[in-house]
């Protein structure tokens, strides 16, 4: 049944009995404010003349326009966001939704709770974050003109990365409304537009019901997959003004959409074609958003005994299961049947690409290989921005939600196994498995070289963190560009060890990000790690006073190689290419002289710091004590002086 | 972007270049370390391929070079001439005395150990 507001405040009628009252008590209680000071020393003063505004005011009557209220817009919204179960919003304050906060403050009582940031962009990658721990979205509040645009590049990423946020954005919709000066610059006719080309689905409500229908409607779409930002211009005067007509308000019933599995008869195709492969492979990328993904995904596997090769967008595949052959990309060209599911680059996955003078491409995969994909991606995309990457053939494309079709895919597989291709099937995950566990040696092998240098190497980096957190129920929720590290290196088996990357490759996701994922690890008591470069910390270092303030215990790796460093080599090569001045590239593209010391910036925020760690052996007691502090429930920066990858 | 990819490719690579470097390195031309040391890290070498030599990624492998057993004119020739996405060097940014000089240093790096004597390598 739908729910009706019950508030027995918010109808019209109580609203003008109240004014009245207030109006009436205006008129009869003494000016008791002005003896509210204390007295100041008598001086003879010569009086003033009085002016016109002030002779009007006392010779004229009181105005009737009512000066309080006794319910707001904002309230009903804010019933509206509770009926979504939205945890939070993150936001930095802005006077067009002042409506809203201050009910979110006084009506919700502080529900969703508020998560303080001080940039918008700050405020989307928190909720980028947190929605891919906690497996939903939380919200997020900002001027609708000047603060939505510091926020698209977050909102981009989250696009990019097909992740819900609900963001909304005050605005004044009636110009005869907008005071003057910062209400006119801070107003426009359509600010979805802003964000049009990068969410899923926008709305600018003209009535609280309207309000109401658009909140849930955009909250399902969001969250349907393919899942992606949306936002929704809420007019302040709807925010602040009583409510005229409560009765007649209803909130909305969400049902969530239960994502669509690929065609049956498609499935069992598809079955059939890994069943008869003789080196069926999977790729995966953003296949789970529940917990049950990785479980699914296993299942397949193993039922196959094929390998998977995982370009982590999510946590799909254990690092440590026999299976998982993500770091020996050449079975791609031993593959005869690849299975790809929710990829987001499968054109460069199964292609060979050179970034020279003349640009190329040819195929990874062997002549005849047959490419079957499943995922809900290519069910909604936009032109404008290039996302989607470049066409690849394939052979077999099934439209279906990759983990909720992994189950039926699993069942028709077994279906098709006798006890001749069992044998076969073993013999090809006894040689995977052999296979993965060499790359494993060979990791460690590899992460030997340089073991004492300084800078320290990245490899020391992620087995000092790892050997210090390995024991608790951890959670790795950023990297560092191309880090690879940790899944070369660390056990990742748990659905939350791993959530994936920014998306869009904008940069500043990092840190927010990682404290968004920070909050909702925070109720679960994990213990939350991140990696990030030092110059994407530069981007949003306030994010820091944001963990302090809200009090949410993290572990930040500053991966500090004192540089833009990708830009670096692509600097060093174009000057190699055009025969000149490689010796000068690091002007424009390096962090230095002077050195940014990220630990006292970090204390700066309130944060507890350690750094800058130069020497190897002084990385594991800077992190004991770091990992303290974290334990304690606070949020703790590592500087770490380290090479570039 | 797909992490993944390109450790994979640059862990292909070293093997490629461990087969190559079968054949002895002893007759590149004497080199002076040091100098290429100063080189390696002046002309940029070190971004791609760390400062120890223990290699990492620019778009797609950088190859492990400390203490190849590349020789050297396989070394040479793929500074000149790279086949994949790693800027050719000519002799206006890099003589062929510097490539020498890199190459003596790079092969004086030490290169991997037994992951056995690192206990916090395998504690899991």
């Amino acid at each position: 049944m739908p729910k009706r507001r019950q508030s027995p405040e918010a109808s019209r009628r109580n609203f003008l009995k109240g004014a009245s009252l207030v109006g009436a008590a205006a008129a009869v209680v003494p000016p008791v404010a002005a003896n509210a000071f204390p007295a100041a020393p008598q001086e003879k003063l010569k009086a003033a003349v009085p002016g016109a505004r002030q002779i009007a005011a006392e010779t004229m009557p009181p105005s009737s326009d009512p000066v309080n209220q006794t319910t707001s817009g904002g309230d009903f919204m804010v019933d509206v966001l509770n009926s979504l179960g939205v945890e939070y919003m993150a936001i930095n304050c802005a006077s067009s939704y002042r409506g809203l906060h201050e009910a979110v403050i006084n009506h919700g009582d502080n529900k969703p709770e508020i998560i303080t940031c001080v940039h918008e962009d700050i405020a989307v990658h928190v909720a980028q974050g947190y929605a891919k721990i906690e497996g939903k979205p939380m919200a997020m509040a900002c001027h609708g003109v000047v603060g939505l645009q510091h926020a698209t590049m977050a909102m981009y990423n989250a696009w990019c990365d097909r992740v819900p946020v609900l963001v909304m954005g005050g605005n004044i919709m009636e110009a005869d409304k907008r005071a003057p000066g910062a209400e006119w610059v801070h107003a426009g006719v359509d600010i979805g537009q802003i964000v049009r080309e990068f969410t899923k689905w926008d709305d600018q409500p003209a009535s609280l019901q309207h309000f109401a229908e658009s909140a849930v409607r955009a909250y399902k779409i969001a969250t349907t997959p393919p899942m992606g930002p949306v936002f929704l211009a809420l007019d302040a005067e709807l925010q602040e003004n009583p409510i005229r007509d409560a009765e007649g308000l209803r909130i909305p019933k969400f049902a969530p959409v239960i994502p669509p599995q690929g065609d049956s008869g498609a499935i069992a195709a598809a079955a059939k074609m890994l069943v008869e492969a003789q080196n069926p492979l999977i790729l995966c990328d953003r296949v789970a958003r529940t917990p049950a993904g990785m479980a699914n995904l296993v299942e397949l596997a193993e039922t196959l005994q094929c390998g998977v090769i995982d370009n982590a967008g999510r946590m799909n595949f254990p690092s440590r299961h026999p299976l998982n052959q993500s770091f020996r990309r050449g079975l791609i060209g031993q593959a005869d049947v690849i299975l790809a599911i929710e990829m987001n680059d499968l054109w460069g996955t199964v292609s060979h690409f050179s970034d020279r003078i003349v640009r190329r491409s040819r195929p990874a995969t062997k002549p005849g290989a047959k490419i079957i994909t499943l995922g809900v991606r290519d069910l909604y995309l936009k032109s404008n921005y290039q996302d989607f990457g470049r066409w690849q053939d394939v052979d077999l494309d099934i439209a279906g939600d990759g983990e909720s079709s992994l189950a039926p895919l699993t069942e028709a597989v077994k279906r098709l196994i006798d006890d001749g291709r069992k044998a076969a099937y073993d013999a090809r995950g006894k040689k995977l498995a052999a296979a993965h566990l060499a790359m494993v040696e060979q990791s460690k092998t590899d992460a030997t070289i340089g073991w004492d240098a300084s800078p320290i190497t990245t490899a020391r980096m992620c087995a000092e963190v790892y050997n210090q957190i390995k024991d608790e129920d951890w959670s790795v929720v950023g990297t560092s560009i191309r880090l690879s590290w940790p899944h070369r290196l660390w056990d990742f088996k748990r659905p939350y060890q791993w959530n994936g990357g920014s998306g869009g490759a904008g940069i500043g996701y990092n840190l927010p990000a990682s404290l968004g994922a920070a909050l909702a690890n925070k109720k679960h008591s994990r213990f939350t790690v991140a990696f990030g470069g030092d110059g994407d910390f530069m981007f949003n270092p306030g994010a820091l006073w944001t963990a302090a303030h809200h009090k949410i215990p993290m572990l930040y790796i500053v991966h500090n190689n004192r540089a833009y460093h990708q830009e670096y080599m692509y600097l060093v090569a174009m000057a190699a290419r055009h025969g000149r001045g490689v010796d000068k590239m690091d002007i424009g593209t390096t962090i230095k002289d002077p050195n940014i010391d990220y630990a006292t910036v970090a204390r700066g925020m309130g944060v507890y710091g350690e750094g800058p760690i130069v020497d190897p052996k002084d990385l594991g007691p800077a992190l004991s004590r770091a990992i303290a502090v974290v334990k304690s429930g606070e949020t703790a920066v590592v500087d770490v002086v380290a090479d570039p990858r | 972007m797909n992490r993944f990819k390109r450790i994979a490719v640059a862990a292909f690579a070293v093997s490629a270049l461990g087969i190559a470097g079968s054949v002895s390195a002893q007759d590149a031309p004497q080199g002076d370390a040091g100098n290429g040391k100063r080189i390696y890290l002046r002309d940029g070498c070190f971004t791609c391929h760390g400062r120890s030599g223990q290699g990492g990624a620019y778009n797609g492998p950088a190859p492990i070079l400390a203490h190849t057993a590349l020789p050297f004119d396989g070394f040479s020739g793929y500074v000149r001439n790279p086949t994949d996405d790693m800027p050719a060097y000519s002799e206006a940014v890099l003589s062929d005395k510097d490539i020498a000089d890199i190459y003596a240093f790079v092969e004086s790096l030490p290169g991997p150990r037994s992951p056995k004597d690192f206990p916090i390598l395998n504690n899991n």
